[in-house]
């Protein structure tokens, strides 16, 4: 070879080593996507910021729920190594079996992220740590914001927080294991708004894990945005009231502002302090509740199907009226109930005849069972069945056996049957004399708490409702949901309502069911009611509204196992809207005597003991 | 000067492209997390700048210097310069690390840097005596002799890397007249070594035997060649069993551990498989923590390397983003790793014009090298090719983990003063002679 010629064995050489540097390259840059994500786990973590979470205040502006901060001590395996384990625990205050197990299953989960190692470090733990954690490079310590809930029942309504399961890992983006979020009440349906937007800090961590500061002076870094403060439609003293007045009782309690929709209380009892499930011991808690006979997490108020008893004249009434069958001046005979070959509906003493307002006053069963069959039985209809159906659209427009709409989880829609269960029961061609107890509200008939609230609000407005809600606004500009603002009308005209309001206005006045519990200067309207209850003592149920012009609240009250609807449910009841309609609220109530008994009234069964609620709770301060 | 500077443009754009981009990824490797673009003649990026500043001198001067000059003194610069290795040697005036310094000031001179050009000139010089032909046995052994002195000094003073970078001069032997073979068998015995090492030597001795029996086949008429092959055999035979005898008995674990770590092994993993496999030598291994730190040390350095480069994917993380970079994962990323900030912040795209911009200089170097008239500034052309190439090739072979670590800078990349000058008195001696080429040649219209 022409030694000149070897140039070209140099530049052979050149060629050849680009072309294997620059395949080299490409393999581990592009193709080889490992040292990618090497390098995401190393030279930079991203710590989520957490934002404040949205606080509940009520519609006075009083604080319910609101933020405390908690802190976990985080770990990320794969570089806990060579660090003095036994140190560290001692630290800790926990043994070393324990946490080996505790690493393993951090590094099972995600050996490159950080996951937690111990949760809700007591306060003189997380400042012990401070100063020797700079040891452990591959912890540190998260600052996590807990609810914390400024009432002790009230559980049902504001929810609580708890961890998000591995579903809803997969289905929002925007958890990340550990996160926590609204499980049930308000926190639940509210928590898009509640939870605000996470920020984030890219950090730079050296060789040693040692956080160098954000990185690209922060150029990927962004800030939390906090959640929208929500106010709440309830009144937090009343709800308070009413927590107390339903204390040692089973039942619900619903009060709905009739004009807006806007619910001033939702109260159940059993009930649970939110706060239990707060912190380190929320999962011995929760179990402890979840077992507990009387129930304490079922939430009666929008899930039990009660059935209405004699409240519900005041709807078979309006339908008669609607319908034809039924004018204010109807008079129907009682001596004593209501008998029709074998069927006998019973009913106490009182005048006879009465007429409509006088029906509903003195809670006449023979009457409402003539009005129920002239429903059914009327000409205008093909059949019973066909009458029956036009009444369940009645219902439903009152929403009844459907969901109202409440912006909490979990309603039920009550009980109403469809027709092909009597089929099925009485046979094709059944009979209105089947279904007469229907006609008083029992038998094949459930409303729960918030859907016969919601039947009072409708009396109260004539003829139509806003979807009952709890929250009135969102955010500081005060958004309220569009939904909220909609009138849903009755299948019910105006012009019906007097005489059953009449009626009603007559209930807590001597004379009425309810005549020794009404209160000085408050025209209130109710309707008592007494279901019956195969298992004990019959349920005590009122409904009312008040003031009878403008009325400013709706309420329906059950106490299980309380009797007559006036024995329990129509004091608490109009102790209540008279709480509410005071203008000054530390006033004492014109009926002393009556709220202790109601205060102080043991349904439970159960003997109390000092440190029970009923002291819990009455020792509350109400602001 | 009264002639035209008809220095090549090319190169010096080229020259100063590397050089720029060689100090804004120091300025990223260097510089703090969040620290404002500044310029801190206390940190190495300001230093950087400060060589840069000192080379430009320097160039200058060159160009203003006499091209006679350099022909004239050669000898003279490389005795001054094995004068001052052997100083070093002598008064053992060296630090424990690999490289020995001269201290001027706050700045550190380190001579085997400028060995390499005063090797240079002292080839070049030799071989373009008028009468010295290097087919001559005499003339070879004495050009061996040139660049074997100072890569013995270097190595005496544990800087192995920098003495490996005197075997480029091979390279310009080989332009010379040096019989490829000779580049084939130095090829051939680099491979045995490497394989006896890593793999069971019975492998290598069963593979070429396997090849011989194959060649064999084919040639069994052709009595003599059959006879070479054979011996071939039986050289590489007892080769192969010196070597796997000198690695496993003779050497000790320190010395075992320091070649396995040079050649990316895991010495524990290593240690393991070797005793389980067939060994000819079974070896006794001694643990010795301090040395297990240093492998760990290299061959973090490699996988730190690896996901910094890897990080960057098609288009990088952009000037001062990178976040291995930023975090200083890499250790020496400034010096000897600096390709992995390119590789980051730049990306596939980047790097690969940035691989094939470096490659078009040294191949532009060669070619001027070999458009030289007379043979001294041809060698030195190609002296200053083979030695640019061949850093050029140890350092991005290593940083992207296909060879061993050995520790020496990229040319005008890297940060450090020696390297950036004596790289650039290289560069622009030959320029200056290339120069004087096209001055020659304008003279004749
Ligand atoms: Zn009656």
């Amino acid at each position: 070879m022409e030694k000149s010629n070897r140039l070209f064995v140099f530049i052979g050489a050149l060629v050849l080593i680009g072309l294997i540097f620059i395949t080299r390259l490409f393999f581990l840059q592009i193709i080889d996507t490992s040292n990618y994500y090497k390098a995401q786990a190393y030279g930079s973590n991203e710590i989520t910021i957490y934002p404040a979470r949205g606080t509940i205040v009520d519609r006075n502006g009083q604080l319910m729920v609101y933020n405390d901060a908690s802190y976990d001590l985080m770990v990320v395996p794969q570089k806990a190594k060579d660090f003095d384990k036994v140190a560290l625990c001692k630290e800790l205050i926990i043994d070393t079996t324990e946490f080996n197990k505790r690493l393993k299953k951090a590094a099972r989960y995600n050996p490159r992220e950080a996951s937690v190692i111990y949760k809700n470090l007591p306060f003189y733990l997380y400042t012990r740590l401070q100063e020797v954690l700079y040891q452990y490079p591959a912890f540190y310590i998260e600052t996590k914001i807990d609810r914390r809930y400024n009432i002790n029942g009230a559980a049902h309504l504001l929810g609580y927080m708890g961890e998000v399961s591995e579903r809803e890992l997969e289905k929002d983006k925007y958890y990340k294991p550990g996160d926590v979020k609204g499980i049930t009440g308000l926190e639940k349906s509210y928590e898009k708004y509640l939870r605000g937007i996470k920020g984030k800090k890219v950090v730079l961590v050296d060789k040693f894990s040692k956080q160098q500061g954000s990185f690209a002076g922060g150029k990927f870094d962004s800030l939390p945005t906090a959640g929208e403060n929500i106010i709440s439609s309830i009144d937090l003293n009343l709800q308070i009231y009413a927590e107390m007045l339903l204390a040692n009782k089973i039942g619900s309690i619903v009060a709905i502002e009739p004009a807006t929709g806007e619910v001033l209380c939702i109260v159940n009892n059993p009930n649970y302090d939110p706060n239990l499930l707060v912190g380190q011991q929320r999962n011995r808690n929760f179990s402890a509740l979840l077992l507990d006979p009387s129930k304490p997490l079922f939430n009666r108020a929008l899930k039990a199907p009660y059935p209405p008893g004699s409240t519900f004249k005041t709807v078979q009434a309006l339908i008669g009226l609607q319908e034809g069958v039924l004018t204010p001046g109807t008079r129907y005979p009682c001596h004593g109930g209501y008998r029709m070959g074998s069927i006998t509906v019973g009913c106490h003493s009182h005048a006879s005849p009465l007429d409509l307002e006088n029906s509903i006053t003195k809670s006449c069963n023979a009457y409402y069972c003539h009005v129920y069959r002239s429903i059914l039985d009327n000409p205008k209809y093909s059949s019973v069945q066909a009458a029956y159906l036009q009444w369940t659209k009645y219902l439903n427009s009152f929403g009844i056996g459907t969901k109202t709409g409440i912006d909490l989880p979990e309603e039920s829609s009550g009980i109403v049957k469809k027709s092909a269960y009597f089929e099925r029961v009485f046979g094709k061609n059944w009979r209105s004399s089947n279904v007469v107890s229907i006609s008083i509200g029992q038998g094949e008939i459930g409303l729960t708490p918030l859907q016969m609230a919601n039947v009072a609000a409708i009396i109260a407005n004539r003829g139509y409702y806003y979807t009952p809600h709890v929250v009135r606004s969102i955010g500081d500009a005060q958004y309220v949901r569009e939904e909220f603002l909609k009138r849903h009308y009755t299948l019910i005209e105006e012009r019906h309502f007097d005489s059953v309001i009449a009626g009603m206005a007559k209930v807590c006045k001597p004379g009425g069911t309810a005549g020794r519990t009404g209160i000085e200067g408050i025209d209130i309207c109710g309707k008592t009611g007494t279901a019956q209850n195969p298992h004990g003592k019959d349920h005590s149920i009122f409904i009312a509204f008040a003031p009878r012009v403008n009325p400013k609240i709706a309420i329906c009250v059950i106490v299980e196992n309380g009797g007559f609807g006036a024995d329990y449910a129509a004091p608490i009841a109009n102790l209540l809207i008279e709480r509410y309609m005071a203008t000054d609220k530390t006033a004492p109530s014109s009926k002393p005597e009556m709220q202790k008994r109601m205060l102080t009234a043991n349904l439970t069964g159960k003997k109390l003991s000092a440190s029970d609620s009923l002291k819990a709770l009455v020792t509350k301060t109400i602001k | 000067m009264d002639e035209k500077l008809h220095i090549d443009w090319l190169t010096v754009s080229l020259y100063i492209i590397i050089v720029l981009f060689g100090a804004v990824n120091i300025y990223s490797a260097n510089s703090g997390v969040n620290e404002a673009i500044s310029l801190d003649f206390s940190k190495e990026y300001g230093k950087q700048v400060i060589w840069i500043g000192i080379s430009a001198i320097i160039v200058f001067l060159i160009l203003l210097t006499d091209y006679k000059f350099f022909n004239f003194s050669a000898y003279g610069i490389y005795i001054i310069i094995i004068g001052m290795l052997l100083a070093l040697l002598a008064t053992g005036s060296f630090n424990k690390g690999a490289q020995a310094w001269f201290k001027i000031g706050a700045f550190k001179l380190q001579p085997s840097e400028f060995a390499k050009y005063a090797t240079a000139l002292a080839l070049a010089k030799f071989l373009g005596t008028f009468d010295v032909k290097f087919e001559g046995r005499r003339n070879q052994l004495i050009s061996f002799g040139i660049l074997l002195l100072p890569m013995m000094l270097t190595l005496l003073q544990n800087d192995t890397g920098s003495a490996l970078v005197f075997t480029c001069f091979i390279l310009v032997l080989f332009r010379e007249g040096l019989s490829g073979w000779w580049l084939v068998l130095g090829f051939y015995l680099i491979t045995i070594f490497v394989l006896t090492i890593i793999i069971p030597s019975w492998y290598i001795l069963l593979a070429l035997l396997l090849i011989l029996a194959g060649f064999i086949y084919f040639i069994y008429k052709q009595k003599q060649l059959m006879m070479v092959s054979i011996l071939i055999f039986i050289v590489s035979a007892v080769y192969i069993i010196g070597l796997d005898f000198a690695f496993s008995k003779i050497l000790k674990p320190h010395q075992q551990q320091r070649i396995l770590v040079t050649l990316n092994q895991d010495v524990d993993e290593y240690y393991a498989n070797k005793q389980k496999s067939f060994s000819f030598f079974k070896f006794e291994k001694k643990e010795n923590d301090k040395k297990s730190e240093s492998k760990r040390d290299y061959s973090y350095n490699v996988r730190q390397s690896k996901i910094s480069i890897g990080a960057g994917r098609w288009w990088g993380n952009g000037f001062n983003n990178g976040t291995q970079t930023k975090a200083k994962l890499v250790p020496e990323q400034h010096t000897d790793f600096i390709f992995c900030t390119v590789g980051e912040e730049y990306g596939f795209v980047g790097s690969s014009i940035f691989l094939i911009l470096y490659l078009l200089f040294i191949g532009r170097i060669f070619y001027l090298a070999e458009r030289q008239k007379n043979v001294f500034s041809r060698v030195f052309g190609y002296c200053t090719g083979s030695i640019i190439f061949f850093h050029f090739f140890i350092n991005i072979g290593m940083a992207i983990g296909v060879l061993p670590v050995i520790g020496i800078p990229l040319p005008f990349m890297s940060y450090g003063g020696s390297s950036l000058i004596s790289f650039s008195m290289l560069l622009f001696t030959f320029l200056k002679l290339d120069a004087n080429r096209v001055n020659e040649i304008s003279r004749l219209y």
